[in-house]
């Protein structure tokens, strides 16, 4: 995963970004293994979303994850 | 990529661009602000702008929480990581923006210890690793960022991290919003409103600003198809005379927001009674600081901060920018001093800043394809 890189679109960290993560694997304290599309991996806090599972896809933001995205949601 | 490639469709791009053609009143001319820097930088790097009729101009405010920070905030940092035995850690972004003695960059190869991360907790993984030395995290952000920061530092409490303090310098978005609202040089009929503060905030915050302001808001995604639907919405609203806040983004944002989220914000931070902003200067109740609970792990606390105040250089116009009163390009050092590798300003260092925006994408003047 790259920071502030013009090529990706956008900056994760530091500004009113995220990007949508899968979960991999879940981990001890709260936290998560997780993958992004260019299969960078991210050690992410999932503190705040409740039942957080491997396969779920949440948005991520400065290594939070904010939300889980939810397919059936997506049709709008 | 899913969640992604749906949203940049262009065939649907065109057809919403067709329905917002439709839905502009001829010879009115509307002025809607993205809040968000987010929605800026996707505005430029789309093209969006270029789908809207000439009658819909966007201003860009000031949600980029980079190009907010005052020059003092960053003199500030630079005087804490250079101390000794101080290992000063920021985002990417923050060590580029000058203050008024150099950016934290300048302080690195001047000897200081500087490392860039991507998030507050490997900060905190750096503390661990050097339980000999002071580790500070230069916290910056809206209620986005925030509680990465608060749960960071509920896990340096719980682990009684003795070496790890943060620099806080967390914004709310509310506040400086009702002074753009309040500001005689700005007239403003929409408002794009900022999804990813939303998603732990929720929508209700923004209750405001069509309640006591009489404008309506859209709180929008960050896709291209995302912020003209935001955009059109907007525009409907005003064609039926409806005000009122609208959320675009629902597949992300609960109307409430995240009640967890809201919870770890509250006990870690406490409002500021003032703070200053780049452009806009100080905003009452807009600036967060860790609560007494929290103390202990406060850089203000246990470092000698020395609260500096430097003006903006006379040349730079971040502040007409941030307020969306004029365009990037119309600044009198845009792309000529002041570019994304040599920047004066704050907006042309996040790549999210409007400034950034324009000169990334080749923005230079307002040349428009009218729209047929």
């Amino acid at each position: 995963m790259t920071v502030c890189d013009d090529s990706a679109g956008h900056c994760i960290t530091c500004s009113d970004e995220a990007a949508p993560m899968r979960v991999v694997e879940l981990l001890d304290g709260s936290l998560a293994r997780c993958v992004d599309d260019d299969d960078a991996v991210a050690q992410v806090m999932v503190d705040l979303v409740d039942g957080v599972e491997p396969g779920d896809t949440v948005l991520v933001h400065a290594g939070v994850a904010l939300v889980r995205l939810d397919q059936e949601a997506l049709v709008s | 990529m899913r969640y992604v490639d749906e949203y940049r469709d262009a065939e649907l791009g065109r057809a919403l661009a067709a329905e917002i053609l439709s839905t502009v009143e001829p010879g009115r001319h509307y002025k809607v602000m993205e809040v968000c820097g987010g929605h800026t930088h996707t505005i430029y790097k789309y093209g969006v702008d270029d789908l809207l009729p000439e009658s819909v101009e966007l201003v860009h405010g000031p949600g980029c929480p980079v190009c907010v920070i005052p020059m003092g905030r960053v003199d500030d940092a630079i005087a804490v990581a250079m101390q000794d035995g101080v290992i000063f850690t920021c985002f990417g972004d923050m060590m580029r923006v000058p203050g008024g003695e150099g950016t934290l960059l300048d302080a690195k190869a001047s000897g200081a210890d500087i490392r860039m991360v991507y998030s507050p907790l490997d900060a905190l993984r750096i503390a661990r690793e050097n339980p000999e030395r002071e580790v500070v995290f230069f916290a910056v952000g809206f209620e986005t960022t925030a509680p990465s920061t608060a749960l960071t530092l509920m896990r340096a409490k719980a682990e009684g991290m003795e070496n790890f303090t943060v620099f806080c310098n967390h914004v709310t978005i509310v506040p400086p919003l009702k002074a753009l609202l309040e500001s005689p040089d700005l007239r403003l009929d929409g408002f794009v409103g900022p999804g990813h503060v939303a998603t732990v905030v929720g929508a209700r915050p923004f209750e405001f600003i069509p309640s006591q302001y009489g404008r309506p808001i859209v709180v929008s995604g960050f896709e291209p198809l995302d912020v003209l639907q935001g955009v059109h919405m907007i525009l409907r609203q005003l064609a039926e005379g409806r005000c009122e806040v609208e959320n675009q983004y629902k597949r992300v944002v609960p109307y409430d927001g995240n009640p967890q989220a809201l919870r770890v914000l509250e006990e870690v931070f406490t409002l500021r009674p003032h703070f200053e902003w780049r452009g806009l200067g100080f905003i009452a109740h807009s600036g967060l600081a860790l609560s007494e609970a929290y103390a202990d792990f406060d850089t203000e606390v246990r470092f000698d901060v020395p609260g500096v105040r430097v003006a903006d250089p006379k040349a730079c116009q971040c502040g007409e920018v941030l307020k969306g009163v004029i365009k990037p390009w119309e600044c009198k050092v845009f792309g000529t001093a002041c570019t994304p590798e040599r920047p004066i300003g704050t907006c042309m260092v996040s790549s999210e800043g409007a400034c950034a925006a324009y000169y990334n994408f080749g923005r230079f003047a307002r040349e428009k394809v009218a729209v047929s």
